[in-house]
């Protein structure tokens, strides 16, 4: 789907569609994860808590339904969830849960930042920005529910330097 | 249970190969004309966006003298604010590096006005600089691709969770 806002000099070819549909797969299963995974947060948080786990369920819901919407309109087939997930730690505190959810987070800033690189269309690198901006402003909060210090990161997605 | 959690699978090609391009692009565009004569189109500059850039760099370079203004204005914002300040000063330095012909020299500092020395009034003066700075960001990385685009957006986010903590 050329939005004819491009590379500056170049239309996108084929294989950069490819390549930015690819990434916005991964970005796709990223968010199948988070929305499985603030379901594993919510249930370790106190009652008192859930509001923010609600938010940021429903933000990856929308995010989901954009990127299902995306490449169902490229005649790219969505990539489903999968049937389950295996979590990295238990998590049986409130600190596990906003660690896990710090997880969850920079997995998906990971994965937005593979869009930006590899998206030849403005529009979605407009979507990405914005995505990842979204990913990091609620990873500070669970970084800093999680005790780390500082709650905040120079580069968010990119690999440590 | 099946699947592992998260799977960013292609931050391993990311780092090796974008990033390296980004970084490097600095000195290997300036000697080809910003055209991008390794081939690779994705990590090609235009003449535009060498200024481009180059007004990012100024941006930044008003966030690092953002942090120093309320650092000495509001010294009891010293324990909250020095982390921060660093990871701002690391954003310049990748910035720079990935700005053709920037040589790093301009002397920094904020355009508008200086720093309150209440440390309340200064964080709010701080947040200011900030967001402006992480809009700014956001607004000009889908203007770039590939790796510079990539190192853009993961600022504008930096700067982003910045402005929510000091919120």
């Amino acid at each position: 789907m050329a939005d004819g806002t491009s590379s500056p000099s170049t239309s996108p070819t084929a294989t950069d569609m490819s390549a930015e549909d690819a990434a916005l797969q991964d970005a796709l299963a990223a968010v199948h994860a988070a929305i499985w995974g603030y379901g594993v947060v919510g249930a370790a948080l106190p009652p008192e808590s859930r509001d923010a786990v609600v938010a940021c369920e429903l933000a990856y819901l929308d995010l989901r339904d954009q990127l299902v919407a995306l490449l169902s309109a490229r005649q790219v087939e969505p990539v489903a969830d999968e049937p389950g997930h295996t979590l990295p730690f238990p998590v049986l505190s409130p600190v596990d849960a906003a660690a896990l959810a710090v997880v969850l987070e920079e997995g998906a800033s990971a994965t937005w930042t593979w869009v930006l690189d590899q998206a030849s269309e403005r529009s979605t690198r407009v979507l990405a920005v914005a995505a990842l901006s979204a990913a990091e402003l609620r990873a500070v909060d669970w970084r800093a529910l999680a005790g780390r210090t500082p709650p905040t990161s120079a580069f968010p997605g990119l690999p440590q330097a | 249970m099946s699947g592992p959690l998260p799977a960013p699978p292609a931050a391993g090609t990311f780092s090796r190969r974008s990033l390296l391009l980004a970084t490097l692009a600095g000195t290997a565009l300036v000697s080809t004309g910003c055209t991008g004569s390794s081939g690779d189109v994705t990590d090609a500059v235009t003449p535009a966006q060498v200024d481009r850039l180059a007004v990012q760099v100024r941006v930044q370079e008003e966030v690092v003298a953002g942090y120093d203004q309320a650092l000495s204005s509001a010294p009891d914002l010293v324990t909250a604010l020095t982390p921060l300040a660093a990871q701002a000063l690391a954003q310049l330095d990748r910035l720079r590096a990935a700005a053709p012909g920037d040589t790093g020299t301009t002397a920094a500092a904020t355009s508008g006005t200086a720093a309150p020395t209440d440390p309340a009034e200064a964080r709010v003066w701080l947040r200011g600089v900030v967001a402006a700075s992480a809009a700014a960001h956001a607004e000009a990385c889908p203007e770039f691709t590939g790796g510079r685009a990539a190192l853009l957006g993961s600022i504008a986010a930096g700067l982003r969770g910045q402005d929510g903590l000091l919120a």
